[in-house]
């Protein structure tokens, strides 16, 4: 076996490649091709570096319409999934005053240092929100033709009383109800007892009339430790309005009928007004059984007091009181959100990332055997 | 007005390294049209792009880097797709035509050896042999890492030394060598 001499090799190199003639006039080609190319290449090279800024740009702006998609859309879905209700507040424990009634509309009042916050989706008519310190902060009024405001109300109260005084507390919310003009529509207690280690739980549902609604969440919220007052009114003079207005029109037309009635002589034609007077009245019927309901649901307002005896553990649900902690809460639920819908398309893009490097390592490893295999040949 | 300069510089740079960059070529591509037209292309492109050399980098390495990609691609991309080789643009024809008596059978036989490596063999040893650039300029030029450099060129010296027309007891360069030393 033979060693490798350096100077061989050099030595048969450079005898090779020495004996290449350079061609006469290459240089010159070179610089011809050179000027030619010079007076155009400017504007090319400018239009490259423009072109490639445009793609830059274009790249950079949709991957901010991308991450602007992925952070807007969580948002507005979870805007859009949360339910509202008419006005709903939440209260820690000490509110001093919850509720009261004016002539005009629904002021509910927050005094002290309580966390008091609130939010108002009114549709229709009349809504006035007071805020602690007393000043309004919205007021939207409308009326019904009567004057008066056709509001549902409803509230939930949890209590938490001492052990002893459980069932003393159930009694004494009956009689607030029943001395407030309402009732208990129902009920639900659970005595606990040591030995089997439990604590007395229970609910009771008062109505009383919608005037003393605010009158009986305070004597409630004094019957124990308030942990949570909930109240929501929802402003149905338009729909109140709506029913009455449809109930006269109604009437008008039966009326219109019964002259008719009167005109007609033939048996077809009285059979026909007929018809349509038993109709007439049908949609009447409907439409004052609504009514009615309506002003059932008006006439009394639905308290819903959950008691507890102390040390039980009550699980609530977490509400964004104020419009900047709901703002917030929503930022987050949006940026999580975001960030899932990242991680979701993050598997399939890694999975492709990942095919995509494997076909290309295949395919960089054939063409190196190839080229080797090829090398090797010539 | 700058571009009158421009190609001025441009003339200096083909006065300095055409020869030497086309006769690299030749032995890289083993063709002679194809080392004409590599060479010149990587003269217009570097010259386009003369932008890029870095003040104070050197130019010599920069220039082979250009040439030495550009033989590259026409080796992946051109050549293997076509024929358009003539008589005495070979290595092989030229060393069998050209050379002078004395000098052919070591040419060639050398040549012959030289073909038969792999591109990226061939190119560390005429960068390292031809070209006589230091493992670390190799390195730079065609991007690897000098390590890279060191093990390719042991390769090529292994497989070089094994090749038979480079073999000691067979007739070619040896034999010539040990005749032309006695």
């Amino acid at each position: 076996m033979s060693t490798f001499d350096e100077e061989m090799m050099k030595r048969a190199l450079r005898e090779t490649a020495d004996d290449f003639a350079i061609s006469e006039g290459a240089v010159e080609r070179i610089l011809d091709e050179a000027r030619d190319t010079a007076s155009d290449e400017s504007p090319r090279i400018r239009a490259f570096i423009q072109r490639n800024g445009r793609v830059r740009s274009t790249m950079l702006a949709a991957a901010a319409c991308v991450v602007l998609l992925a952070v807007a859309v969580p948002l507005f879905n979870s805007e859009g999934k949360s339910p509202r209700t008419a006005l709903q507040f939440a209260a820690l424990p000490k509110v001093a005053k919850v509720g009261t009634h004016g002539e005009s509309g629904v002021v509910i009042a927050g005094t002290g240092n309580l966390g008091l916050s609130g939010q108002v989706t009114a549709t229709g008519t009349s809504l006035s929100l007071t805020s602690p310190d007393g000043k309004t902060v919205q007021n939207a009024k409308t009326s019904s033709p009567d004057g008066s405001l056709r509001v549902e109300e409803i509230g939930r109260i949890q209590l938490t009383v001492g052990g002893t005084h459980f069932q003393s507390t159930l009694t004494q919310l009956t009689d607030f109800a029943t001395t407030d003009g309402g009732f208990v529509a129902s009920t639900q207690s659970h005595i606990g007892t040591k030995a089997t280690h439990s604590y007395s739980t229970g609910s009771i549902v008062l109505q009383v009339p919608e005037r003393d609604f605010t009158m009986l969440v305070d004597q409630v919220r004094h019957a124990g430790v308030a942990t949570s007052v909930v109240t929501s009114a929802t402003d149905v003079t338009g729909q109140y309005v709506d029913l009455q207005a449809r109930i006269n029109a109604l009437q008008v037309s039966r009326t219109q009928y019964l002259k008719i009635m009167t005109r007609t002589n033939s048996i077809g034609g009285i059979l026909s007004v007929q018809n349509q007077l038993n109709s007439i009245q049908s949609q009447i019927e409907q439409l004052r059984a609504q009514l009615n309901l309506l002003n059932s649901e008006t006439t009394y307002a639905t308290l819903t007091v959950s008691l507890s005896e102390v040390g039980h553990q009550i699980v609530t649900p977490a509400h964004p009181a104020t419009g900047v902690d709901k703002a917030w809460h929503d930022s987050l639920h949006g940026f999580a959100a975001g960030v899932e819908w990242l991680i979701r398309i993050a598997g399939p893009l890694l999975f492709a990332l990942l095919l995509l490097a494997a076909l290309l390592v295949l395919g960089r490893w054939t063409w190196r055997a190839t080229e080797r295999r090829r090398g090797g040949v010539s | 007005m700058s571009d009158a300069v421009d190609v001025d510089e441009l003339r200096n740079w083909l006065a300095d390294g055409y020869a030497s960059s086309v006769r690299t070529a030749y032995l890289i591509l083993g063709n002679r049209p194809d080392a004409e037209d590599a060479v010149q292309e990587s003269f217009l492109r570097a010259w386009k792009f003369r932008d890029s050399l870095e003040t104070g980098s050197s130019f010599k390495p920069w220039l082979y880097r250009v040439v030495v990609n550009t033989c590259n691609s026409k080796l992946r991309k051109e050549i293997p797709h076509r024929n358009r080789r003539r008589p005495g643009d070979d290595l092989d024809d030229v060393a069998m035509i050209e050379d002078p008596i004395g000098r052919v059978t070591l040419s060639h036989d050398v040549m012959s050896a030289l073909k038969d490596l792999p591109t990226h063999l061939r190119i560390v040893v005429v960068l390292r042999y031809y070209a006589d650039l230091s493992e670390h300029d190799i390195a730079i030029i065609i991007g690897r890492q000098p390590g890279t450099v060191k093990s390719r060129l042991n390769e090529a010296r292994r497989r070089l030394a094994l090749h038979p027309a480079l073999q000691s007891d067979a007739p070619g360069p040896i034999n010539v060598r040990k005749e032309r030393q006695s």
